[in-house]
C-alpha cells in the first residue's frame, strides 16, 4: 500500500528449529494433522454403524492405524511449534457423517468411501513426499520416513476396501 | 537474462524511491550506504558479472517524489563477508537502523515516540539527525522495535527459567502462577515508558501497522503457552491462546491508569483474571462431556433404528 509499512522486518520471538523451512513444514503438518484427525472420524462413523457387522474387524483394525498416525502427527506438532487448523470442530462433525452416511448405505457404500479417500489421502503424502525431496532429503530425513510409511499404510487400508468391495 | 534485467531494473526503481535518498539529501555517507548495499544486494542475488551500462543508467539519484515503498518480503542477503571488499566492521542498512532505534529508546520518556527521540538517538551514535528521515514520523517503527525487543527479551526469560527447571534448580510452577508471572515480567517492560504507551498503542492500532503489531502480539502470547506447556493439538490450542491474549489486553490497559505503589492494583487484577480463566476452563470440559454423552445417546438410538430397519428388511 503506498505510504509504506515500517522499514524493519520484524521477527517474532519465537525460535524456529534450525534451518527449517518454517512455513513448509508448518503447512504440511497442519494439513497432514487435519487429514489424520478427519480418517479417524470417517472411521469412527462407519464403525457406529457396521461396527457389529461382518465387517466391523476389518474397518476396525485400520482405524487403529489411523489413530496411531494421529498420534505422530500430534507429538510432531508440538515438536515443531504448528498451530492446528482452525476447522477442526467441522472435520469432526463432516468425517463422521461421512464415515456414518456412506456406511447406512452398506458395506459396499462403506469400502467405496474408504478406497476414494484412501487414494486421495495417498496422492496427498506423495506431494509432500515430493515437495520436501526438493527442499533437502537430509534435513527431512525423519518427516520424509514417516510420511512414506504413513502413505503405505494408506496404500494398505485402500487395497483392502477394493478387496471388500469386490466381495461383497 | 530476462530475469535479471528485470530484478535489476526493480532494484533502480527501489534505489529512486528508497527513503535514504528521498530524505537525507544531506547525509551523502548514509546515502552512499544505501546505495552500495542495493548494488551489492543485485549482484549477490543473481551471481552475475560486475554489472554493465545500461543498469547503471537506472541508479537515478534524482527523486521522483513517490512515497516509499514497502521493502520486499524474504530473507535478505547476508551483506558480510562477502570478497574482503567491506571492512570489518560493515553492517547492514537494517542492523544499522536496530541501533538508531535502540539508542532512541533512551529518549522517549522525554521526547515520546516521535522523530526528536530517533534524532536524539542517532545524533548519540555519531550519525547525522537527519537520519531520523530513514523512519516514518509518527515513530511506527520505534514502537515496534519496542515491542519485538520486549518480545525477544520475554522469550530469553522463559528460556531461561525453562532451562532452570530441567537442571532442577528451580520449581516447575502450576499454570496459573507461570501465566501470572510471565505476563508481569512482560508488562513491567513498560514501566519506564507508562507515560508515553497511550501514545503508543494508538499508533500500533492504525491501519498500516496493525499487521505487525498483531503478529508481534500473538507470537508473543503463543511463546507465553509453549513455556506454560501448552501441548493441546485440537481446538483449546485457539481459545487458550484467545483467553490468555484478552488477559494480556486488558491487563495493559488497566496499568495504564493504575496508580498505586508499584502497579499493586495491576497485579490483583491479573491475578483474579486468571484464576476466572482457570475455572471458565473446567467448567468448559463440563459441557463438553455433556455433550458428547447426549451426542452418544443420539448415534446409539440412529443405530439402533437401522438395525432394526435392516432386519426387517431381511425378513
Amino acid at each position: 500500500p503506498p505510504g509504506g509499512g515500517a522499514a524493519l522486518r520484524l521477527r517474532s520471538t519465537r525460535a524456529p528449529l534450525e534451518g527449517i523451512n518454517k512455513p513448509v513444514l508448518d503447512r504440511i503438518i497442519r494439513v497432514d494433522h487435519a487429514g489424520e484427525y478427519g480418517a479417524n472420524r470417517i472411521y469412527a462413523g462407519q464403525m457406529a454403524v457396521l461396527g457389529r457387522s461382518s465387517v466391523g474387524p476389518v474397518i476396525r483394525q485400520m482405524w487403529n492405524q489411523e489413530k496411531t498416525h494421529l498420534k505422530k502427527f500430534n507429538e510432531l506438532m508440538v515438536a515443531y511449534r504448528v498451530r492446528p487448523t482452525v476447522l477442526l470442530p467441522f472435520w469432526n462433525v463432516a468425517g463422521f457423517v461421512l464415515g456414518a452416511g456412506t456406511a447406512l448405505l452398506g458395506k459396499k457404500g462403506a469400502m467405496a468411501c474408504t478406497v476414494a479417500v484412501e487414494e486421495s489421502i495417498s496422492d496427498h503424502y506423495n506431494n509432500q513426499i515430493r515437495t520436501l525431496m526438493e527442499e533437502d532429503p537430509e534435513k527431512y530425513k525423519e518427516l520424509l520416513q514417516v510420511i512414506k510409511q504413513f502413505r503405505d499404510e494408506e496404500l494398505e487400508h485402500h487395497d483392502i476396501g477394493i478387496e471388500h468391495d469386490a466381495e461383497a | 537474462k530476462m530475469a535479471a534485467a528485470g530484478a535489476l531494473r526493480r532494484a533502480g526503481w527501489r534505489l529512486c524511491r528508497g527513503r535514504a535518498v528521498l530524505r537525507c539529501q544531506h547525509s551523502p555517507p548514509l546515502r552512499a550506504l544505501q546505495a552500495s548495499a542495493a548494488l551489492r544486494r543485485v549482484s549477490d542475488e543473481h551471481k552475475k558479472e560486475p554489472l554493465t551500462s545500461p543498469s547503471q543508467q537506472q541508479f537515478d539519484p534524482h527523486p521522483d517524489g513517490h512515497q516509499p515503498e514497502q521493502e520486499p518480503q524474504g530473507p535478505r542477503p547476508s551483506y558480510t563477508g562477502q570478497g574482503g571488499q567491506e571492512s570489518e566492521d560493515y553492517e547492514s542498512e537494517e542492523q544499522l537502523q536496530h541501533r538508531i532505534l535502540t539508542a532512541a529508546l533512551e529518549f522517549v520518556p522525554e521526547h515520546g515516540w516521535t522523530a526528536e527521540a530517533i534524532a536524539e538517538g542517532a545524533k548519540t551514535l555519531g550519525l547525522s539527525v537527519a537520519a531520523a528521515g530513514m523512519f516514518h514520523s509518527d515513530g511506527s517503527e520505534l514502537i515496534l522495535h519496542f515491542v519485538s525487543e520486549c518480545n525477544a527479551k520475554l522469550s530469553e526469560l522463559l528460556e531461561q527459567e525453562q532451562k532452570r527447571v530441567q537442571l532442577g534448580e528451580a520449581e516447575k510452577k502450576p499454570t496459573d502462577e507461570f501465566l501470572r508471572d510471565a505476563v508481569e515480567a512482560r508488562l513491567r517492560m513498560l514501566i519506564p515508558y507508562i507515560e508515553k504507551w497511550p501514545q503508543a498503542l494508538s499508533i500500533l492500532l492504525l491501519p498500516r501497522n496493525i499487521p505487525s503489531s498483531l503478529s508481534l502480539l500473538t507470537s508473543m502470547i503463543d511463546d507465553i503457552w509453549h513455556y506454560a506447556g501448552d501441548q493441546s493439538t485440537d481446538f483449546n490450542w485457539y481459545t487458550r491462546r484467545a483467553v490468555l491474549t484478552g488477559i494480556y489486553n486488558t491487563t495493559e490497559l488497566v496499568m495504564l491508569q493504575d496508580s498505586s505503589p508499584d502497579f499493586e492494583d495491576t497485579w490483583r487484577f491479573l491475578e483474579n483474571r486468571v484464576a476466572d480463566a482457570m475455572t471458565m476452563s473446567n467448567t468448559a470440559s463440563q459441557v463438553q462431556s455433556t455433550g458428547e454423552a447426549v451426542v452418544q445417546g443420539l448415534m446409539g438410538a440412529a443405530v439402533t433404528v437401522s438395525n432394526a430397519e435392516t432386519s426387517r428388511a431381511v425378513r
